[in-house]
């Protein structure tokens, strides 16, 4: 278990790690577009469009991010339905539906990003190729798929108060 | 058949506990596996497209400046403002927590922070000067709701995104609802408190905390301002926001340094991690509802069934108000929005106008049981029985109730502005 845990917080850490690079670059590129616009009248070109890859590659890798503080919004009107002793089996099954979806989305995804590269898809404004960025999408599926299958062999290594609703949704008011 | 399968689907996926985020992947596949062309390839590219568009910036940086003006003491601030300004009124103190809430939700964008930060102050200090428990745990419950209507609101903009409305005229048109909330609670507040001690007022002290707090107040003004003039749109303000929240912050109040940066930005992309996996998903069932026509025979069925706009907005207004207790604000927006904004357009109601009558109604919800997300962040912030605070409450939530009324039935109020 515990070395399941470590796996798990070594991911956490390369999640962190591009999580601030994408926002920074973001968020920087963001401003010095406004700003340079404002005061020279004209803008960075392609700002916008890597501003916009910047940030799918935040989303996509902090969807880990959430995982692991146990962010992801749950409504939990039918908590109470089910007895209270097979909590640890909803669990378990709960972790494993979400490993499954993960898995699926991941092959799939990656198959999308495999028929974006053979046809050489690119972007108009930048004239660079988008595979890479869309790359993003099967990793960050693939990687939830390993997290929550790791979370359903074992539960201990959880967030604790994991995914209501209260927990995540706060920010989004 | 299919559709009852469909159904049962659903409710096992809710009895397990599932995230939103998968039972929305779910109902997508389910989508376009069996009632498409079988092929969830399209999910993946729908989700690409629904990510890629650029209206979406705004949101990241609105939550980015808001958690970065959260850090420091920006509640403090606002609140020994607001204190000094409204000492010699009749129940000062309470318009005082009214008026901290509405500001400093407008700097957080976030009504639960809100709570918490200005409550925190607030709800000692009010029981001190001898206001009624009740009434000091309504009041802050109550007026942190505000956080989800006075711009920058990341509803509005969830709402903005699913119907391809104008971010910069919903933010526009939120004005007016918060300013008749913001007055609805604080004349309350004046009427309840007639008779608790005034205090006086000090000019001098009114310069310093002024001098204090100014910068504060002017990030509203900024963004507000800058959006209404014309000089921004939404991305635009939010990061010229997101700029000016770290010169305040880490130059010029230096309550922030690199390392907390770098915890805001970790706080602010988790809870991108959650959103925008979300509005993924949603926009792609949205793109293949579309794709059926749906919305198309939903308007022909409503149509057939309700004649008139006033009954559609009632029974829109009690639909929104039940989901509210039950769902989460985002979640409701992004799976509503999209199915409802046809059917208002189909009555000549305005998309702006509908779309902050929602957030409204959806606010109710913050304070409404067993799901009213302000009452149980209250309950650990303030150390009360999760009953004593939904009774608290209840002046204010019928005070809001019919300031939806008036957002509902009186469109002006929130289009004079566009």
């Amino acid at each position: 278990m515990e070395k399941a845990r470590n796996f798990v917080e070594q991911i956490y850490k390369f999640e962190r790690a591009i999580a601030i690079l994408a926002f920074s670059v973001m968020t920087l590129v963001i401003i010095a577009d406004v700003i340079i616009r404002k005061v020279a009248g004209v803008g960075i070109a392609g700002a916008t469009r890597i501003a916009v890859y910047a940030m799918i590659v935040t989303a996509l890798i902090s969807f880990g991010l959430a995982s692991h503080n146990g962010r992801h919004l749950r409504p939990k009107f039918t908590d109470r339905l089910l007895p209270e002793s097979w909590n640890l089996q909803i669990t378990s099954i709960q972790e494993s539906v979400h490993a499954l979806f993960c898995l699926v989305f991941a092959v799939v995804s990656l198959s999308v990003v495999y028929d974006t590269y053979l046809l050489e898809e690119t972007s108009r404004m930048l004239r660079i190729v988008i595979w890479p960025m869309q790359s993003v999408i099967p990793l960050a599926f693939f990687v939830g798929f390993v997290r929550h299958s790791l979370y359903a062999l074992y539960p201990e290594i959880r967030p604790g108060n994991n995914n209501d609703v209260a927990a995540g949704s706060e920010k989004i008011q | 058949m299919m559709t009852i399968l469909f159904i049962a689907i659903i409710i096992i996926a809710l009895l397990l506990r599932q995230r939103i985020v998968v039972i929305l992947g779910i109902v997508a596949g389910w989508c376009y596996i069996v009632w498409g062309d079988g092929d969830l390839s399209y999910v993946v590219l729908d989700l690409w497209a629904a990510a890629d568009q650029e209206v979406l910036l705004s949101i990241p940086l609105f939550i980015l400046a808001g958690n970065i003006m959260s850090q420091g003491s920006i509640a403090e601030r606002l609140i020994t403002m607001m204190r000094v300004a409204t000492a010699p009124i009749p129940g000062g103190l309470a318009i005082a927590t009214i008026l901290s809430c509405a500001f400093f939700a407008a700097i957080s964008g976030s009504s639960t922070v809100t709570l918490i930060a200005v409550g925190s102050i607030m709800y000692p200090a009010l029981i001190k000067a001898g206001y009624s428990k009740q009434f000091a745990l309504g009041s802050l419950c109550a007026a942190g709701t505000l956080g989800i209507i006075v711009p920058p609101s990341i509803p509005l903009i969830l709402y903005g995104v699913m119907t391809q409305t104008s971010i910069a005229d919903l933010f526009k048109a939120g004005i007016g609802p918060a300013v008749m909330l913001t007055v609805l609670l604080g004349l309350y507040a004046l009427i309840k408190n007639m008779k608790v001690e005034r205090g006086e007022i000090h000019f001098s002290e009114i310069i310093t905390v002024t001098k204090k707090g100014v910068f504060a107040l002017f990030m509203p003004l900024l963004i507000l301002g800058g959006i209404y003039s014309g000089l921004f749109t939404a991305t635009e303000s939010a990061a010229v926001a997101v700029f000016y929240a770290v010169i305040i912050e880490v130059f010029i109040h230096k309550e922030m340094n690199f390392e907390d940066l770098q915890n805001v930005i970790i706080e602010t992309a988790t809870m991108l991690g959650s959103l925008i996996p979300l509005l993924m998903m949603a926009l792609s069932i949205n793109t293949f509802l579309a794709y059926e026509h749906v919305p198309h025979l939903l308007v022909e069925i409503i149509q057939n069934n309700i004649t008139n706009q006033t009954s559609f907005l009632l029974l829109t207004m009690f639909g929104m108000l039940v989901v509210g207790c039950f769902v989460d604000i985002g979640s409701a927006i992004l799976i509503l929005a999209p199915l409802l904004a046809p059917l208002a357009v189909a009555q000549n109601v305005d998309l702006t106008h509908f779309g902050v009558m929602m957030i409204v109604n959806l606010e109710l919800g913050y304070l409404t049981p067993p799901l009213g997300l302000n009452l149980i962040v209250a309950m650990g912030v303030f150390k009360e029985d999760f009953w004593v605070i939904a009774k608290a409450v209840l002046p204010f939530l019928t005070l809001m109730f019919f300031g939806l009324l008036v957002v509902t039935f009186w469109p002006a109020l929130s289009l004079f502005l566009i």
